[in-house]
């Protein structure tokens, strides 16, 4: 492994189901050089481009990746290890870009994530090569889908264009859906961007993409690959100046972009507040006074916990975001093995429990004299517990999105594990209505049910979090 | 040639002559579990009216405790798969998986579907959330029924069986959670209690009958594997070729 090697892949072998897709695949990406990955439908050059980004489980053997301080790191192997990229280009197959970013926005997102220096002017400049100055300001979902496409791959191009360091980049079909000018631009950019020493693998079937590459990965009938080189005239080719390298920011760019979605459209905060407020106003016309006299404070308890409840164990609108175009995958790439535990806590209903369980006890304790005074001062409280629930479901819920048709599967049957923090929330709820609030230990306190539901969550959302990544 | 025992195990000549052992043991079992139930009915005797609130309905007893102790070791099967694929990645472990699930969901049906209506006419609810055993296994009933469906849903893959086999895994991590939540629970509220003493003890002949249910199920489970883990190394056969198959199309 030389000192020029961006990305070595050593003995990979990987299987879909029963079939073997690649069997002791031995690679390495140098810098200054584009390689190409060619072969008929099915073969596994998509397989191969997406494991070099650590995003399939596999069956044995490992990649590394050359780090700026590190040196070669361990991306993944098959005794289940796996560390983030550094910063590299990343395009796939679908765009991985969610319709409701602007095309700046995404420019953005991709050069934070990467640690490149930016501003708007440069940004404008990135666009203008790409003729996708004019639609800046446009949301991705406004776009035709051969500039959307122009978009995915300027992403994947931008980070290795203005960093000053060797980057790796990985396109997968870059010219489909390009235009004869774009398809011309890309290559152009592909040998202009070696010649700064950066490294490009590309999975495609263009002839006029595999004649720029200097080498090449063909995968035979026989499973066998079969490695060529072909020399490259070089290019004057000019391209953007780099800029100076930042610190790489993450899973706070994950953050951001999450917020600014649920901003420009809260898909999320209405899907959880309508079955919620449903539920409160159906117990108020349904259940009168004196129903909740007869059933006791455990029945109130229980109705007035329950629209926060039903607000937690919603889908969270950041799996639907995450499904759109892949984008959910050109995420898990970057952040890496901590996207899971990033994305339960994103994808969770962070503004809506302590509302709506205030809203509920004004609505439902109204002339109940049972009720004690303090009650309102201590209502957070088993709300604080409830956020756990909330990133315990959705952290549930992520565990199924990963199922390639996770529409089709039942989560609801995972989540009546979450019964139990909500009972003993219930109860808990119940003893601060009777008798107060009160910090002592024993089972019989709230302080110590709120705690139980609150491990019982925290424990589901460890397993769903941990365990896939074990 | 060297032979191992997983080929002898998934040798055509090994599978045609287990498959008739695995309906000989449906068989028998199956048979079993209908005597046991005629049994129930005419020979075990009948319950005292106090303690028993509903003295005719204990009778299911003869199906529910059977059901829950099958369910438990098909819920082990279940278990070994998932842990078998998920160090291992061992086509032998998923179809360990496959058919632990398909059974603990079947026996688990059994007893999360008797259990409440036993319930409902011993103690007045069908539910009881300071009974430890009723939400264990109604928890590992939930994520079997998952793991069957989204098995039949979800497109074949390495990813695919890696998520299902966590779903696996995760509902066996459920349950220390649920018996530590259903132990708190049950001291805060004693939970409904079943009349039992030395005196209420089990009649001989109930023990008979109880033992000849154990008995049946176990040997119906027995068959049941067997058929089921067969029925999946066909069907691992068939994509083998489908793949080959596609591979010709393709090339």
């Amino acid at each position: 492994m030389g000192d020029m090697t961006l990305i070595q892949i050593s003995g990979l072998k990987i299987h879909r189901g029963s079939r073997l897709i690649i069997s002791d695949l031995n690679f390495e990406l140098n810098e200054g050089e584009v390689v190409a990955l060619v072969g008929p439908n099915g073969c596994g050059k998509t397989t191969l481009l997406e494991s070099s980004a650590g995003m399939h489980t596999i069956s044995s053997g490992s990649i590394h990746w050359k780090h700026d301080s590190y040196g070669m790191k361990l991306v993944r192997d098959s005794e289940g290890r796996r560390n983030s990229l550094p910063p590299m280009g990343l395009t796939l197959q679908k765009n991985g870009i969610s319709g409701e970013e602007t095309v700046q926005e995404r420019i953005k997102t991709v050069l934070q994530v990467s640690g490149c220096e930016f501003d708007n002017i440069k940004i404008s400049e990135l666009l203008d090569c790409w003729g996708l100055k004019h639609r800046s300001s446009d949301r991705v979902s406004q776009l035709s889908g051969g500039l959307a496409r122009r978009l995915s791959v300027l992403s994947g191009l931008a980070p290795a264009l203005l960093s000053q360091e060797p980057r790796a980049v990985l396109l997968d079909e870059p010219s489909e859906g390009l235009d004869e000018s774009a398809k011309s631009l890309l290559i152009n950019w592909l040998r202009a961007l070696i010649l700064r020493g950066h490294g490009i693998v590309i999975a495609t079937h263009d002839s006029d993409l595999i004649s720029a590459a200097d080498r090449t990965l063909t995968f035979s009938d026989d499973r066998k690959i079969i490695f060529s080189a072909q020399s490259q005239p070089e290019s004057n080719f000019v391209i953007p100046k780099f800029t100076n390298n930042i610190s790489v920011k993450k899973t706070s760019s994950l953050f951001n972009w999450a917020y600014r979605m649920e901003k420009r459209n809260p898909v999320d905060t209405i899907n959880r507040l309508i079955p919620a407020i449903l539920a409160l106003f159906l117990s108020h016309t349904l259940v009168s006074e004196e129903d909740i006299s007869a059933l006791g404070v455990d029945f109130l308890s229980a109705l007035i916990l329950l629209p926060p409840f039903i607000s937690v164990v919603i889908p969270p609108a950041l799996i639907s975001r995450y499904a759109e175009e892949n984008c959910g995958r050109w995420w898990s790439a970057i952040i890496g093995p901590k996207f899971r535990l990033s994305s339960s806590i994103i994808g969770s209903s962070i503004l809506l429990p302590i509302p709506l369980i205030y809203i509920s006890w004004f609505i439902l304790s109204d002339n109940i004299s049972i009720a004690n005074d303090s009650v309102v001062y201590w209502l957070w409280l088993p709300c604080l517990v409830m956020y756990l629930v909330a990133i315990a479901a959705s952290s549930l819920h992520l565990l199924v999105s990963d199922l390639r048709r996770s529409g089709a599967s039942v989560v609801s049957l995972l989540l009546l594990v979450l019964v139990w923090p909500f009972i003993e929330l219930v109860d808990s709820l119940e003893m601060i209505i009777i008798n107060g609030m009160s910090m002592g230990i024993s089972l019989e306190e709230p302080i110590f049910m709120m705690f139980l539901a609150g491990l019982i969550s925290f424990l589901v959302w460890m397993v769903s979090v941990y365990l896939p990544e074990a | 040639m060297k032979t191992s025992i997983h080929h002898i195990v998934t040798s055509r000549r090994f599978m045609s002559s287990t498959k008739y052992y695995g309906w000989g043991l449906t068989c028998i079992g199956g048979a079993g579990v209908l005597l046991t139930a005629v049994m129930g009915y005419t020979y075990a005797p009948l319950v005292q009216s106090p303690p028993f609130r509903s003295p005719e309905a204990y009778r299911i007893l003869f199906w529910h405790v059977p059901f829950a102790w099958t369910s438990f070791v098909a819920f082990c099967l279940l278990f070994i798969g998932a842990i078998s694929w998920f160090l291992k990645r061992k086509e032998w472990g998923w179809n360990l998986f496959c058919t632990g699930s398909d059974l603990g969901l079947l026996f688990g049906l059994g007893v999360v579907i008797s259990g409440p209506i036993w319930g409902s006419a011993e103690w007045g609810v069908p539910w009881d959330w300071g009974d430890l055993r009723l939400n264990t296994f109604g928890l590992l009933t939930a994520v079997a029924l998952f793991i069957v469906l989204s098995r039949k849903a979800q497109p074949d893959g390495i990813e695919t069986r890696d998520t299902l086999s966590t779903v696996g895994l995760f509902g066996f991590a459920l349950v220390p959670i649920t018996a530590v939540a259903t132990t708190v629970y049950q001291k805060r509220h004693p939970s409904v209690v079943i009349a039992e003493s030395s005196e209420t003890g089990l009649d001989p002949k109930m023990l008979q009958v109880l033992i000849l249910g154990v008995i049946s199920f176990w040997i119906l489970m027995a068959g049941l594997s067997i058929l089921t883990y067969i029925s999946y190394k066909m069907e691992e056969e068939l994509q083998r070729l489908l793949d080959k198959i596609d591979e010709e199309v393709v090339h």
